[in-house]
This record gives C-alpha cells, structure tokens and sequence, in this order.
C-alpha cells in the first residue's frame, strides 16, 4: 500500500495534499502520476544506498595517505594524512600549529605533487615563508614555482565567506582551482575556531548552527572528494591546568584525529623551536602517544642543521 | 546538500519572511529576480536584491596561488625600525599586512617603538621607505609629541645625510618634521568601548585616507583591564576586535600593532610575568614580540610567528628614537641604508 | 485529521509478496550481545536502544561490536544478518570495521587466516546510506519503508547519529519551539511505525546534550574525554539529561550510557603524559550503564583493543 500523506516529502503540505486527492477522485490516471511523482523525489533526495562491500573496495582505491613531511609527526599519525577523514591540530599560540600546516601544505605541493588548498582565516600566511621551506627542500627554481603554484590559498575572515567557500568548491568538484594537472588532495584550514569561536557566546544557538553546517560541509567534501582535511583549533585551560581543543563537545566528534600540540617550558628564558605533540584522538593508533619534533626541522638547511638564519 | 537559507549573513526577519514561503536552501532562490522574491515573500526590494547578491556564485570568494602570494608579499616593503638586528630577524623590518603585538612591561619601551614606527612610515621611497601615513590609537594618554618631535628630527637628519642623487634632494625638502606631524593622525580612546567602535570605524577611515599603511593601538590592554568583570566577555570582545583588525590588514595591507602589558602568573613556588588578557589573546596577532630586560639589557624576542624563527636581539633607546645597541652596527646600519638607498634610486 | 489516499500499487505486480515479508517473522536481536543487556533483556523485536554518551567514550566501538556480530557468518559466531547504517555524522571508519571483522574471522577460522571473500560476504551484508540534512533522513526513512517490505533479513538499522542534526534543525526552526523539533518527530513517528509494522530493530547513537546555556566559548561543556591527563570527571546531570524531543523518547526502550575513566591514578600534569607508551591503552576503560524500560539495569566495563571491544569480566575495579 503506497499512502500519500502531508509532509511526506517536502512541499507536500496539506492543501496541495486535498487538490491531490480531488484529482485522484476525478481520474483514475492520476494515482500512475502520483506514484511517479513520488518516486522521483524519493530517488532525488534519498540517501542513495551503498552496499558496505563496494563502499570498502571504493575505499580501498581511493584513500590515501598523505605524508605529512616530518617523519616524528607521520608516526604519531600512523604515517600521515588520511583522505576522507578530518585531522585535527590544537594547540596555544606560538605551539606551531600554523607552522605545521606550511609544512604539510609545502610537502604535499612538492613531493607527492598533489593540489592544496590552504584556507587562511588569520591573515598568518607568508608566502615568503613557504618559499623558504620548499627552497631548504628543492634546489630547482622550476619545481619551486610549480609547487607554489599547486597551492591555492584563500584569505577569509567571517564563517559566512568560509560557508560560501566550501559550498563553492564543492560545487566545483574543486576542479577549477586544480591546474595543472594537480587534483587537490588536501584542504587545510587555519584555524577554523578563529572564525568560529567569535560567534559562540551571545547568539549561542546561531553559533552552533553555523559551526554544525560548517563541520557538514567539510565533511561532504571530504568524504565526496576523497581529500584529507587539516584544521587547527585554540585551546582553553580548565579549572585544574589541563589543556583541552576549544569549540566544546559539539565540535569534538568531528575529528577523526586529533593532535594537541604543546610548546617549550617557558619559565626559563630561552625560546627553543622544540615543540610535542600529543595524539588525544584516533582510531588506529593508542591515544596520550607522544613526540618531541622540532620546528626548525622544516627550515634545516643540508650542511648544517638548525643554524639557517631567516632572509627575505 | 544544499545550503539552508539560515545560513546566510542575513537578518532573522528575512529568514523567517523566506522560509514562512517555503524557501528553505538557496537552491530555491537563486533562479528568481528580486521582484519576484519580493512579491513572493513581502520583503522589501532592495532586501530581496541583497539575498539575491549573497546566492550569486560570482560573489563567492576565489583563491589565488601561493605564488601570486609571494609575488604580491615580494611587492611589499616592510617599515624598517631603526635597530638593523631587529629588521635582520624581522625579515627587513615589520611585515606590512599582518598584525603586530608587543609585550612588555612598563617603561621597556613599548611607546617609544610605536612611535619610532609612525615616524619610519613615512620616510619617502626614494629613501627606501614607504612615504605613508600613519594613524596612532592612543588610549593611555601616553603619547608624548615632543618626544615624536625628536625622533622624526632624527630621522629627517638620517635622511639627509643620505641625499644624493636629484630625487632624494625633492624628497627631503618637503620630507620635514612638520610634513612628519601633519600626517600622523592621533586618535584618543578613554574606554573599551570607543576603542571598539573607533576599531570598527577603521574600515570607513581607510578608505578615507587610503595613504594610512600603520594603525597603531597603544596599548589594547589598558582600557580592557580596568573595570572589566565579565572575563569570558572580555576574551570574546578582545578576539573579536583582533579578527577584524587581521581582516583589515590583509585586505588592505596595512600593518596593525598593538601594544600590551604584563601580568603575573603563579606558577608553583615561583611567578613569572606573562602577557596580560590571557593566554586566547595569544593567538589574535599575527606575530608577537616581546620586550624584556635580561641582564640590565634592553631585549626583543619574536615569541610567535609563522614566518620567522624565535630570535632574541639587543635594543637601546636614546634621545634619537629606537636604536641598536651598539654604536659599531649602527653604523653598518647606515651603510646598509646607503646600499639600500643607492639601489633604489 | 490526516487526510490521505489509499493508492492500490500499480505497477508493483501482487501485494502477497509483500504481505509474506510483513508476517514471516523477524529473527529477534534479543541474544545479540547477552554481556551488554540485563539478563534476559536484549532488545526485542521492535525496540529501539539508545547508545548516550560524549566523544570518545566508545560509542562508536559498541556500535561495531554490534555490527559486527550481526554481519558475521553464523560460522563465526555471528547471525548472518542485513544491516541498515544511516551514517549521520559521517564517522563510519570502514577500515576500524574490517579490522574488527578481520579479527573475529581470524579466530574462528585459524587455518590460513581469514578468507577475503568471506570479509566480501560479511561487508555485502552491510548497507550504507549517507545522510546530511533531517529531512533527507526523514525521506530515507520513507524509502527504507519498501526495503524492509521486501526483505525480511534487514532486521536491523543502525542510526549514527540521532542527534546529529540537532543544532540545524534549531537554526531551522528559528524561535519556534515546535518546529525546531519537527523533523525530528516526523522521523520519530514513522521509525514508531516501521518498529510496530516490520518489527525491526533500532540501534542509535546520541552524542551528550550540548551545554544548554549561553557558555562562553572558552570553556564550553566539560567534556572528559578531551582532557586525557585529568582524571574524568563524572559526567555532570546536566549531560545526562535527555534533550532530543519527547517522541524519540517514547521509542526509546533501553538506553546505553557510556563513559570513559582513566584507571591509572596520577596522570595530573600534562608532561607526565611522556611516559605513556603504547602498552598504557589498556588504562582506559569504559563503562556502560544499560538501563531497560521495566528489566532492570546492568553495568560493564570494557576496553577498546584491536579486537575491538573486549568485556572486563571481573567486575573488583571501580
């Protein structure tokens, strides 16, 4: 039995229900259209389904892992990236979040030669920065500039415009950024709780909302791409001293993985680019994992490591 | 999956007037002209041209490549501050287009650097500087203009001394300390409330006064931590004003420095002093200096920033403004000018 | 008063297939993990379980567990059976699943290790729909409606997760109350009916209750999985509190509240969490709180390995 009911998709409100119902009384003909008309919008908004078989052989060609560049944080992440799943990096200011995502964005261009695209939400990216990264890792002007160029960097200040971004890539199929040949493999988004943590508060409800459909729309695009995405988040301190990723509970599922990253001890003078990061979620690999990188790593020059002093 | 209409920078009456009719995802909307969405729904014309304009693909943001970045940062020269090691670690001076923060506890010389950088904007091109304006935010009433006086005479006289060639002759002679005065705009804020609505007018004044590269906030601390209760308030009005200030500066390219003072944190048995407004405040610029004594000397440190490695370097202030420590790389910091002078010309 | 038609399929040839599907009985999940109910108390046909709980404290893991034992061929100890996974959130970790299935397989059948095909079989078994806005779930709700007619093996669909659209269907709503709750109810009401008519069952998981006052950005709901080196704080009543709307409440028949706690002592400074090694995992444990509508309650421990879910037996830890 096929019943036809108010709401039973949308736009099928009551009235359009009863003229519905007269037309069925006057011609038998119109219940075939009905059951058309009702079949198309089930096919058209559904879930299309996906046997769990083909879903894990779709899986299996599709995902990769994407190197991060630095052998500490890829064994902390069970050798890298994942496509289709959403990487978390927290951490206070100064821990290197930012400069973990030039790193990554930097060895992905160069090495895997794959598209990033780099949502910047704090006006912290410097292009000159990136350069010298990729000049401690290429010698070649050319691979330089190809790199640099697979690298698509949007500069955003509110949710709205990142709303507006992420609706537009996704409905691009993020092909139109991809030139070059490069498909885009990697979104990275610093830092997400920069735009979002302004809006919780006042218009709390607004806020959530907002930061819901945010997390949908990188999550879509991350499972419909097969691209792996890279956020960075604040922290807040509890009562007790104990360090914890901002934007609260709602926000915590998202991540598949998350990373907490710590800074040197700073009761002392002296400022080290020693920093640790420490695996608060994951699924492959025990949590309260931790590691000792250095951010200097990424501007080592081949002869001597660690003395390479910044020019422009 | 579409986009809810809800989810648009628009007010809560539009909505509701837009999704009363069933319009729920701006795939529904986007196809209709604004007469038709105002006869459909009863919002105003000029409303219905607005949410029109905010589900028209053309208006979405678009990216450029890193390299287009790094030829647009290549173009930018950065405001030099006088103490060649700190423009050394600074990458040539203070970045434009990014936001500045210094840390430092009173009388370190957090103002006289603020002030050292309003007269620097301004040396002409031709002397390799930017030839801009400045506009000083001044909210502890600390701005002294005798002491501005002196350093702008100090870097006029700089600058002569450097004169060669026929342009750098024009230049210096309207490049006067009174030129220096007159284009130097200094604001008065006495509480966190002017200095909030004065840093949301930023945008207006800008486009006023298109040739202003340096916005200086001295200090943002003061007016938020006198009389301010509501902590978790504080944060969110602080990070708030900090976001439009990055947006402003990226956009515009416009460098941004904000002034802060010190606090103690107990820590065990001991304390130690660490940058007041608490530690979100730390990510709202983009690079962070602190200035500290160590050892009776005057020392900067970058303690964040993304683009350059933490380095700590000697400083001095005397009578002409912000200076090296010492008188030898002073003078290789003429020298350098010179070369720099001379391949600008 | 609803009005409605009552439409005669057309097309479809005969109702008696369909009819047969209605009657022929469902196999009950009454025995699917008799570990995690009361005794005698696993779900019934037409049931639905809740799986309450915040980030990290296993929700997910149970929910394969169940998955798992369902999908798996009666040789290894499962009940060879559809699954229907409406995937909200977008978090099924495949990958986690077959890892799990692989283990399970392996065990039961050590020679040679597990059968690729056999993992094929178990995964064919297992029917994936991505869901992204409460009225597409709604809508698939409808559509599964004729899967189930048609097929008296999918006795079970597995929802992850209920709550996921609670924050936009609040945006959706605006002020109103009502309708903020809507689609949800809509959702509830005809789950309601599919329960009564196909006498499936219902498994769905519920992230905790988000902080229901304006809470400063800063320092939103306590959450103790996100701050590994404190010791867990129990879960505030606030938490606990049921907040999606009353119809889904009313289906709700037996309810799994999850919670994660550190047995390792001392873990209070965040640079003490160096020592950590690998072996250390075993130190978390979850506990589950089942409690049935009229059966009584029943509290396990567990923890989470490569295996996936592993009951502590004895219960002398607290």
């Amino acid at each position: 039995m096929v019943v036809l009911r108010a709401h039973m998709c949308p736009g099928l409100e009551l009235q359009l229900v009863r003229d519905l119902r007269e037309c069925v009384c006057n011609a038998y003909l119109c219940v075939k259209a009905l059951l058309a008309i009702r079949r198309v919008l089930l096919a058209q908004h559904t879930a299309f389904p996906v046997s769990g078989a083909d879903l894990y052989e779709d899986l299996l060609s599709s995902t990769a892992i994407l190197s991060t560049g630095h052998p500490r944080l890829d064994e902390l992440l069970d050798s890298g990236l994942y496509t289709g799943e959403l990487t978390e990096l927290s951490g206070g200011p100064g821990t290197g979040k930012t400069q973990v995502c030039f790193g990554v964005a930097v060895h992905i261009a160069l090495h895997l030669k794959q598209g990033v695209i780099f949502i910047d939400t704090t006006g912290g990216i410097t292009a000159t920065r990136l350069h010298q990264m990729l000049q401690t890792e290429s010698s070649s002007l050319e691979e330089q500039i190809a790199a640099l160029q697979r690298i698509h960097v949007f500069q955003l200040f509110d949710v709205f415009s990142l709303l507006d971004c992420l609706c537009s890539l996704r409905r691009s199929g993020l092909q139109p950024v991809a030139v070059g040949g490069a498909c885009v493999r990697a979104v990275i988004i610093d830092s997400v709780s920069a735009v979002i943590s302004p809006l919780l508060g006042t218009r709390h409800t607004e806020g959530m909302s907002l930061m819901m459909q945010v997390a949908a729309l990188l999550k879509a695009l991350v499972k419909d791409f097969s691209v792996a995405a890279l956020v960075t988040n604040h922290v807040t301190r509890s009562v007790g001293g104990a360090v914890r990723p901002a934007l609260g509970v709602s926000w915590s599922h998202l991540p598949r993985t998350r990373l907490l990253l710590e800074g040197p001890d700073r009761s002392t003078h002296s400022f080290s680019s020693l920093r640790s990061a420490t695996l608060i979620k994951s699924s492959r690999q025990p949590c309260h994992m931790r590691v000792e990188f250095d951010l200097s790593w990424w501007s080592r020059s081949k002869e001597v490591p660690s003395a390479k002093r910044k020019h422009s | 999956m579409q986009r809810p209409v809800w989810s648009l920078p628009l007010s809560s009456a539009v909505i509701s007037k837009l999704n009363r009719r069933g319009y729920q995802c701006t795939a529904d909307i986007e196809h209709l002209t604004a007469g038709q969405l105002s006869t459909e729904t009863g919002v105003k014309e000029e409303e219905a041209s607005e949410v029109l304009d905010l589900v028209d693909h053309q208006r979405y943001p678009v990216s450029i490549t890193a390299l287009e970045l790094l030829q647009r940062e290549a173009e930018l020269k950065p405001i030099v501050t006088f103490c060649s090691e700190l423009d050394r670690a600074l990458g040539g001076g203070i970045p434009l287009g990014k936001t500045i923060e210094l840390c430092g506890v009173p009388g370190i010389g957090k103002t006289q650097l603020c002030l050292q950088l309003a007269v620097d904007v301004q040396i002409p091109e031709c002397f390799g500087g930017l030839g801009a304006q400045c506009l000083f935010i001044d909210t502890e009433g600390t701005f002294f203009l005798e002491r501005l006086r002196e350093m702008a005479a100090a870097v006029v006289r700089h600058c002569s001394l450097l004169t060669e060639d026929q342009e750098q002759q024009d230049a210096m002679r309207t490049f006067t300390v009174e030129k220096i005065l007159s284009n130097l705009f200094v604001v008065r804020c006495d509480d966190s409330m002017e200095l909030l609505s004065q840093i949301s007018d930023l945008p207006a004044f800008l486009s006023d006064h298109p040739e202003v590269r340096l916005i200086i906030i001295d200090s943002i601390a003061f007016p938020f931590r006198l009389h301010f209760e509501d902590l978790p308030l504080r944060t969110r009005l602080l990070l708030g004003a900090a976001h439009q200030l990055a947006a402003l500066a990226t956009t515009r390219n416009t460098t941004v420095v904000m002034t802060n003072q010190m606090t103690t944190r107990v820590q065990g048995e001991g304390s130690r002093l660490i940058p007041a407004l608490g530690e979100n405040w730390g990510h709202a610029a983009n690079i962070r200096l602190l200035l500290q004594w160590i050892d009776c000397k005057r020392m900067a440190t970058i303690i964040k920033s993304s683009s350059h490695m933490s380095t700590t370097v000697h400083y001095q202030i005397n009578t002409d403004g912000f200076r090296d420590l010492s008188e030898a790389s002073k003078r290789a910091k003429v020298q350098t000018e010179d070369q720099k002078a001379v391949g600008n010309s | 008063m609803t009005p409605y038609i009552t439409v005669t399929p057309g097309e479809r040839g005969s109702g008696h297939a369909h009819l047969f599907a209605r009657l022929e009985a469902r196999r009950s999940l009454k025995d699917i993990e008799p570990r995690l109910f009361p005794d005698n108390g696993g779900p019934e046909n037409g049931e639905v379980v809740e799986i309450f709980g915040p980030e990290g404290t296993g929700k997910t893991e149970l929910l394969y567990l169940l998955l798992s034992r369902c999908i798996l061929p009666l040789s290894a100890g499962g009940l060879e059976l559809s699954v229907i996974f409406v995937d909200a959130d977008f978090s099924l970790d495949l990958f986690r699943l077959v890892s799990i299935l692989d283990n399970r397989l392996h065990t039961t059948a050590p020679s040679g290790g597990p059968d690729e095909a056999l993992l094929r079989s178990c995964l064919s078994r297992l029917l994936v729909l991505h869901c992204s806005s409460s009225s597409q779930l709604l809508l698939t709700l409808h559509f599964l409606e004729t899967s189930f007619a048609s097929r008296p093996d999918q006795s079970l669909l597995l929802i992850d997760s209920i709550s996921a659209f609670y924050w936009l269907d609040r945006a959706e709503g605006r002020t109103s109350y009502s309708k903020q709750e809507e689609k949800l109810n809509k959702c509830s009401e005809l789950l309601g009916r599919l329960l009564r008519d196909y006498k499936i069952t219902v498994f769905a998981t519920s992230s905790s209750a988000p902080s229901p006052s304006p809470a400063p950005s800063h320092s939103s709901a306590p959450s103790p999985s996100s701050a590994p080196s404190s010791s867990a704080p129990s879960p505030s009543l606030d938490q606990d509190k049921p907040y999606l709307c009353r119809a889904w409440q009313k289906l709700v028949s037996h309810r799994l509240t999850c919670s994660k706690s550190e047995i390792v002592p001392k873990m209070a400074t965040t640079t003490a969490s160096s020592l950590m090694g690998p072996k250390r995992r075993r130190a978390t444990q979850f506990t589950v709180h089942c409690s049935s509508r009229n059966k009584g309650s029943r509290i396990n421990h567990f923890t989470v390995t490569d295996r996936g879910v592993e009951f502590i037996t004895e219960l002398n830890q607290d």
